[in-house]
């Protein structure tokens, strides 16, 4: 396993400080920032109890040269997809403000990170709040070096991924190659109206166990509207949402298919074979049967030779270095899923 | 193969199932708007009587957002239990599996309902 190079999905580096971010914003924000700082939303939790590993070197966490040494050279990356900070523009209302800020950020990552090494990838940013303004931002940066993908945001939200206000973002993404990213946004969850299905989270554990289920909701959603059949080549990660709900999703999904068919009647493959063409999860954090094996079953159940890719979460408190994954699962498993299954998704030669 | 008659053809009238026992199962002749479809009754997803279910038309639209179509000219028989679907002609599932109902060459002939057993 050793000599298996890494492609990791989910690397998180920091948000601008205020300053940084002001010099790439464009008026009226500019000013705004400057002053007010970025806009929150607050759901109410002690997220702080989650953040960054606590053995890094805090000094350096906006270095990315730290996270070069720290991540890249330790484990022998080849690639590594920025996803950055969501609280900044997940779930806020107004959409002016975050196709600024959205700008603002790519435009940042683009000058400060992706130069220091070609390994950086970056996960664009985009105004899921404005359908137009997204593919605005998809069209200025599509194309440029070391951009690799579209984040959506999993759990902040108003409209589910598989409503046809997505369509024009969509159809940007297939149009450019440019495959999906999907990742939690907790500390903007409340922009949902609802933490969880059951309602409001009272703790971050509380949220963060419950993440799955926005995966499960989402992907249910993408495959069961038609998305995968109206845009046959988009491809999407479902990042940090965890992998052992998957055989219940998709079984429950094809079981249900084959009695309400009616409701879906443009899709012409059972609803799983759309997630094992179009769709990705990430391993991290990796879940932790009582028997190691359980594991095994699960990703034999899902497939994960074909469907799972790694994710580090670097730096925060759930990282998951790629040694985390069984061995058990073979050489030839770890291989596809530390690396084989994500150069596919990201178009690496 | 070969034609054996079931039974008279007024005990069966337009919308309507009659079922004709053969070997340990039944054979469920329908007639609907016209036509004759027969159909062992046995939902081979969990061995539901399934000729008690309903007989729809079955919608088909090219890709989302398109314009739906309901097809008249070839129904379907919906399982009374699951919902399961099936092409009262051929047997087939509606959806891609290959699990399908048996069917039945049916027709009349004086005065008789007739099935190729």
């Amino acid at each position: 396993m050793s000599t298996i190079s890494i492609v990791d999905c989910d690397v998180h580096q920091p948000s601008p400080t205020r300053e940084q971010l002001a010099e790439y914003l464009d008026e009226p924000y500019r000013t705004e920032v400057a002053k007010h700082g970025t806009r929150r939303i607050a759901s109410g939790i002690r997220g702080e109890d989650g953040g960054n590993r606590r053995d890094l070197d805090a000094r350096r966490l906006r270095d990315p040269h730290y996270y070069r040494e720290a991540l890249l050279d330790r484990y022998g990356h080849r690639f590594a997809l920025l996803s950055g900070a969501t609280a900044s523009i997940a779930g806020m209302p107004d959409p002016d403000y975050v196709n600024a800020m959205c700008k603002a950020l790519n435009d940042f990552y683009m000058a400060h990170w992706l130069p220091v090494d070609p390994r950086f990838h970056l996960g664009l940013k985009i105004a899921l709040q404005d359908p137009a303004g997204a593919v605005r931002e998809i069209e200025r940066l599509a194309g440029a070096p070391q951009v690799a993908a579209v984040c959506f945001f999993a759990t902040a939200n108003r409209i589910p991924f598989g409503d046809r206000y997505y369509w024009p973002i969509y159809e940007a993404c297939e149009r450019h190659n440019l495959p999906i990213h999907i990742h939690p946004s907790t500390g903007s969850t409340l922009a949902n109206a609802a933490m969880t299905p059951a309602g409001h989270a009272t703790t971050y554990l509380e949220s963060h166990v419950c993440m799955p289920q926005f995966y499960m909701a989402q992907l249910a959603s993408m495959v069961l509207n038609g998305i995968f059949e109206k845009f046959p080549r988009l491809r999407v990660a479902a990042v940090e949402g965890g992998v052992a709900w998957l055989p219940h999703l998709l079984w429950r999904m094809d079981a249900e298919f084959k009695a309400l068919r009616q409701q879906a009647p443009f899709l012409k493959m059972m609803p799983s074979e759309y997630v094992k063409r179009n769709v990705r999860l990430t391993t991290q954090p990796v879940e932790e049967p009582p028997k190691p094996e359980q594991l095994g079953q699960i990703f034999d159940m899902i497939g994960a030779d074909q469907i799972l890719m790694y994710a580090s979460d670097f730096p925060h408190w759930d990282f998951d270095e790629p040694t985390r994954l069984p061995r058990s699962l073979g050489e030839t498993t770890l291989r596809r899923i530390l690396h084989d299954n994500a150069c596919e998704f990201f178009n690496l030669a | 193969m070969a034609w054996h008659a079931l039974f008279p053809s007024c005990e069966l009238s337009e919308g309507g199932v009659k079922l004709h026992p053969t070997g340990k199962r039944e054979i469920g002749v329908f007639r609907h708007r016209g036509k004759l479809y027969a159909v062992l009754n046995f939902c081979p997803h969990a061995g539901a009587p399934i000729c008690g279910g309903e007989i729809d038309h079955p919608i088909f639209v090219d890709q989302p957002g398109g314009d739906a179509k309901r097809d008249f000219e070839n129904p379907t028989l919906r399982c009374p239990w699951h919902h399961w679907e099936f092409d009262l002609k051929n047997g087939k599932s509606l959806c891609p599996i290959s699990p399908r109902i048996k069917t039945y060459a049916v027709r009349e002939r004086e005065g008789q309902i007739e099935v190729d057993l």
